[in-house]
């Protein structure tokens, strides 16, 4: 790692003073990255685990998937597809076995030689092994093992039938190989210093807070990466990204969604923004075991009480399309619309029926202003039809754990306001709403045996009318407890300068082994 | 003066233990599992439990605290969540891009606030004077992170000048201080009207003094009179106050590292609190305690050697 300050010279004293001197005088600054050389991008946050089983914020699995290879990786475009990396081929031969061949010539940095299947076997079953205790292992639970055939080939062999292996385990960090001889040298886990490396890029630099630094692998057999570096700079801010990138520090961040209006309208000259569709969930829960919710007819009420769309309009800015379920547009089991409308008079009807007109509820949601727009607009509904809903803003630790089963406020949340960002498989949403999850994710303790059955079938059945038959049902289900209401999947919000081509997976994720100068 | 330093040497290690004990409380009192937030969603009830043996939060709160205690006295201030780096690393290798910031504030202020504060006082009751007056009540009125905000859209966004994010290029001084001079200006510009009122104040006072008018009746020429022998004089106050500023600049450096996205001590603590990172948050938390309670301890020190009335009413 170096050394944040690093050793000034007496040269580089001289220089900065003078740019003291000079800097309100100086011509527009230059990007640097113009002579194509160099990419920056944002990312929201600084890296803490290097390791495919161990990751824990994306950022780290877009670094992860630069320096270990995945068998295969997500097409960059507007549909959900894959393309092999470190493998040559890789097919499903039966429902149980997939074979893969891997890229003849990719080497290990450090010295660590040459890539072979016992890497693979390494790198896929400490993921899945128990032992471990990888938050990944669930990537591969239908794993059986991986069965080494030649120094570059093998199968690996599933317990069950697993449907979204193709979509929500191989491209991503699950199927990236590490060098099994340099992971068992470090101690089975990295953290912050990757070893033997051997991707599109080497992580060269890493500056804690301020920056890591990729630079381009020449040994990589492959297509070679886009740029001699990447330099990926950690902003959790969204709208101090947006100002880094019209101040010209950057040539690729994410904005916030309120800011596409603005950008679309009056675009920073020489950039080009992007609408992607969101696969993440927004919704309204409620918590069936605590009163009033533990009334189905009031938490009905509250159903027909909400305009979702003025709430998505005034959240968004007009920004977001409505939604109507956990599954986005586009996967199996997407829906066109919910069970229950808005209608005020039915829910002021079921409230009095219930005696509850006047009763006082709490909401809690992140502080974030999007959320507190929603939830403005929730209020206001709710007031209409004689709720009285009390706003609780909560920073993001906080909220986080409300509905954990040993939270002080387990026992006391009423409604929430949430949001899930999910893979590109309808598995990815329904999971959290198991009859297991109750106590952990399942805030609403939403319990249904149906619903357990169903997300079960659609973890292996492999017709695609089927799946998306189980998981409308499932969604259906969710509408008929009367716990949710379903707002939007919002939409991804992309800028980037005109002189470079972003890889893109289709919800505006980077990928950052496919950007290209343009 | 022997004496007088072991007793503030003993005040200041009272202050410390009393912040550490008051940072412990506050600390586990903040709602959420940190275990749960670190490891995010799909961490099983096993890995949690793990997690939280590994932080200690398994033992009772007086066992962690003992621990804590005992380990910040001897330097260990135990290793990051996730990371698994020595908390203390992690806090120091942060420090330097914070002092850097608070010492860019203060040269900031003194260099705008003095001359400012002068040139009010030796224009006493003009128009200039009154000039002075309103922009100093409104920089000190106006908060550190909107200047930020409007510096950054002004020198960065739109004149881009200067950059907008970031601490410069690792090892290059020279783009270091380039990225300094915006969020140093937000940190320091409140502490010009500070500066500018307490120099002006002062000023008035000593060019009513007697070894002034002295001056003035041997014909000396008023530049040398004001600039050499009051603004001397004038000055030291403000060495007084902006040794109280810096507890301050340092709660505005955490604005200004979030806007200006700058690595820094503030920034580090800001997100550790965010992910419940107890022990980066306590390391920070009680290094920068211990930073200040010594600058302090440094100032009374400096003082007692200056003037004997101090050390003997201790």
């Amino acid at each position: 790692m170096r050394q944040p300050f690093g050793q000034p010279s007496r040269r580089s004293v001289l220089a900065g003073l003078g740019a003291f001197g000079v800097a309100a005088s100086a011509m527009p600054r230059m990007a640097i990255s113009q002579d194509g050389r160099v990419l920056r991008v944002r990312s929201y946050s600084d890296l803490q685990v290097l390791d495919p089983a161990f990751w824990v914020s994306l950022p780290e699995a877009d670094i992860i998937t630069a320096i270990y290879p995945p068998l295969v990786a997500p097409m960059p475009g507007d549909v959900w597809s894959w393309k092999t990396v470190a493998a040559k081929s890789i097919e499903q031969i039966d429902d149980l076995t997939v074979a893969f061949e891997l890229l003849d010539g990719i080497t290990f940095s450090g010295g660590h030689g040459k890539m072979t299947a016992e890497d693979v076997k390494f790198s896929i079953e400490r993921i899945a092994d128990p032992d471990n205790e990888s938050p990944y292992a669930g990537d591969w639970s239908a794993l059986d093992q991986v069965e080494v055939t030649g120094e570059l080939t093998g199968l690996i062999r599933l317990k069950t039938p697993f449907v979204p292996l193709w979509t929500t385990t191989l491209p991503t960090p699950a199927s990236c190989i590490v060098s099994k001889a340099a992971f068992e040298a470090a101690g089975g886990q990295v953290t912050t210093d990757p070893v033997a490396m051997s991707g599109h890029y080497l992580l060269t630099e890493w500056v804690p807070k301020q920056r890591t630094v990729l630079t381009r692998n020449p040994d990589w057999p492959g297509e070679p990466g886009g740029f001699e570096e990447i330099h990926i700079i950690p902003i959790e801010d969204p709208a101090t990204a947006e100002l880094g990138f019209e101040a010209g520090d950057l040539d690729y961040t994410w904005t916030a969604v309120s800011s596409l209006p603005r950008l679309k309208e009056d675009p920073p000259a020489g950039s080009v923004v992007l609408e992607k569709p969101s696969l993440a969930y927004v919704w309204l829960g409620m918590n069936e075991a605590v009163a009033p919710f533990d009334n189905p007819n009031i938490r009905r009420a509250v159903q027909h009480a909400i305009d979702r769309q003025l709430v998505v309009d005034a959240a968004y800015y007009g920004a977001a399309e409505l939604g109507n379920g956990l599954v986005a547009p586009g996967l199996p089991g997407s829906r066109d619309g919910v069970t229950y409308d808005y209608d005020p008079d039915r829910a002021r009807e079921l409230l009095e029926q219930e005696g509850a007109t006047g009763i006082t509820v709490t909401l809690d949601i992140l502080n974030q202003s999007e959320r507190l727009l929603a939830a403005q607009v929730i209020q206001a509904n709710l007031a209409d039809v004689g709720i009285n809903a009390e706003i609780k803003q909560n920073d993001s630790g906080t909220f986080w754990s409300l509905g954990a089963s040993d939270s002080p406020d387990y026992d006391t949340m009423q409604m929430y306001l949430q949001r899930f960002s999910m893979q590109p498989d309808p598995s990815w949403a329904t999971v959290w709403f198991t009859p297991e999850q109750i106590g952990v994710w399942n805030w609403s303790r939403f319990d249904n045996a149906r619903f357990k059955e169903l997300h079960d079938m659609g973890l292996v059945e492999a017709d695609e009318t089927k799946r998306d038959a189980i998981y409308r049902e499932m969604q259906d289900l969710m509408d008929e407890s009367g716990s949710f209401v379903f707002f939007t999947h919002e939409v991804v919000g992309v800028v980037h300068s005109e002189d470079i081509a972003p890889g893109l997976k289709p919800n505006g994720e980077p990928l950052l082994t496919e950007f290209k100068s343009a | 003066m022997l004496a007088y330093f072991v007793k503030r040497l003993g005040l200041a290690v009272i202050i410390v233990s009393v912040a550490m004990l008051m940072l412990f409380c506050m600390i586990y009192a903040i709602p959420g599992d940190p275990a749960a937030v670190a490891l995010g969603p799909r961490a099983t009830d096993a890995m949690r439990e793990a997690l939280r043996i590994k932080m200690g939060l398994d033992q009772p709160i007086w066992v962690q605290f003992w621990n804590f205690f005992t380990g910040a006295w001897t330097g260990d201030l135990g290793r990051e969540v996730l990371s698994d780096r020595p908390v203390l690393g992690v806090v120091l290798e942060q420090l330097p891009f914070t002092l850097a910031l608070i010492a860019g504030g203060i040269i900031w202020s003194v260099a705008l606030g003095i001359p400012l504060g002068c040139f009010a006082a030796i224009r006493r009751g003009s128009l200039a004077d009154r000039i002075v007056g309103i922009l100093s009540v409104a920089v000190i009125a106006v908060p550190s992170f909107v200047i930020a905000i409007y510096a950054l859209l002004i020198f960065a966004v739109q004149l881009r000048w200067l950059p907008a994010i970031g601490a410069g290029e690792p090892g290059d001084l020279g783009d270091q201080l380039f990225h300094l001079i915006l969020p140093s200006l937000a940190v320091g510009l409140g502490w010009v009207g500070y500066i500018a009122r307490m120099v002006r104040a002062s000023m008035l006072e000593v060019l009513e003094a007697s070894h002034i008018r002295t001056a003035r009746a041997f014909g000396l020429p008023d530049r040398q009179i004001t600039y050499r022998y009051a603004l001397t004089i004038a000055v030291l106050p403000t060495v007084t106050l902006l040794g109280v500023g810096i507890g301050q600049m340092l709660s505005s450096a955490v604005f200004a590292e979030i806007v200006f996205a700058r690595p820094g001590v503030g920034k580090l603590v800001y997100d550790a609190i965010l992910t419940r990172n107890f022990p980066l948050v306590t390391g920070t938390v009680l290094v920068t305690t211990v930073l200040f309670v010594m600058l302090n301890l440094v100032a009374d020190l400096i003082v007692g050697a200056l003037d004997p009335r101090v050390r003997s009413s201790f």
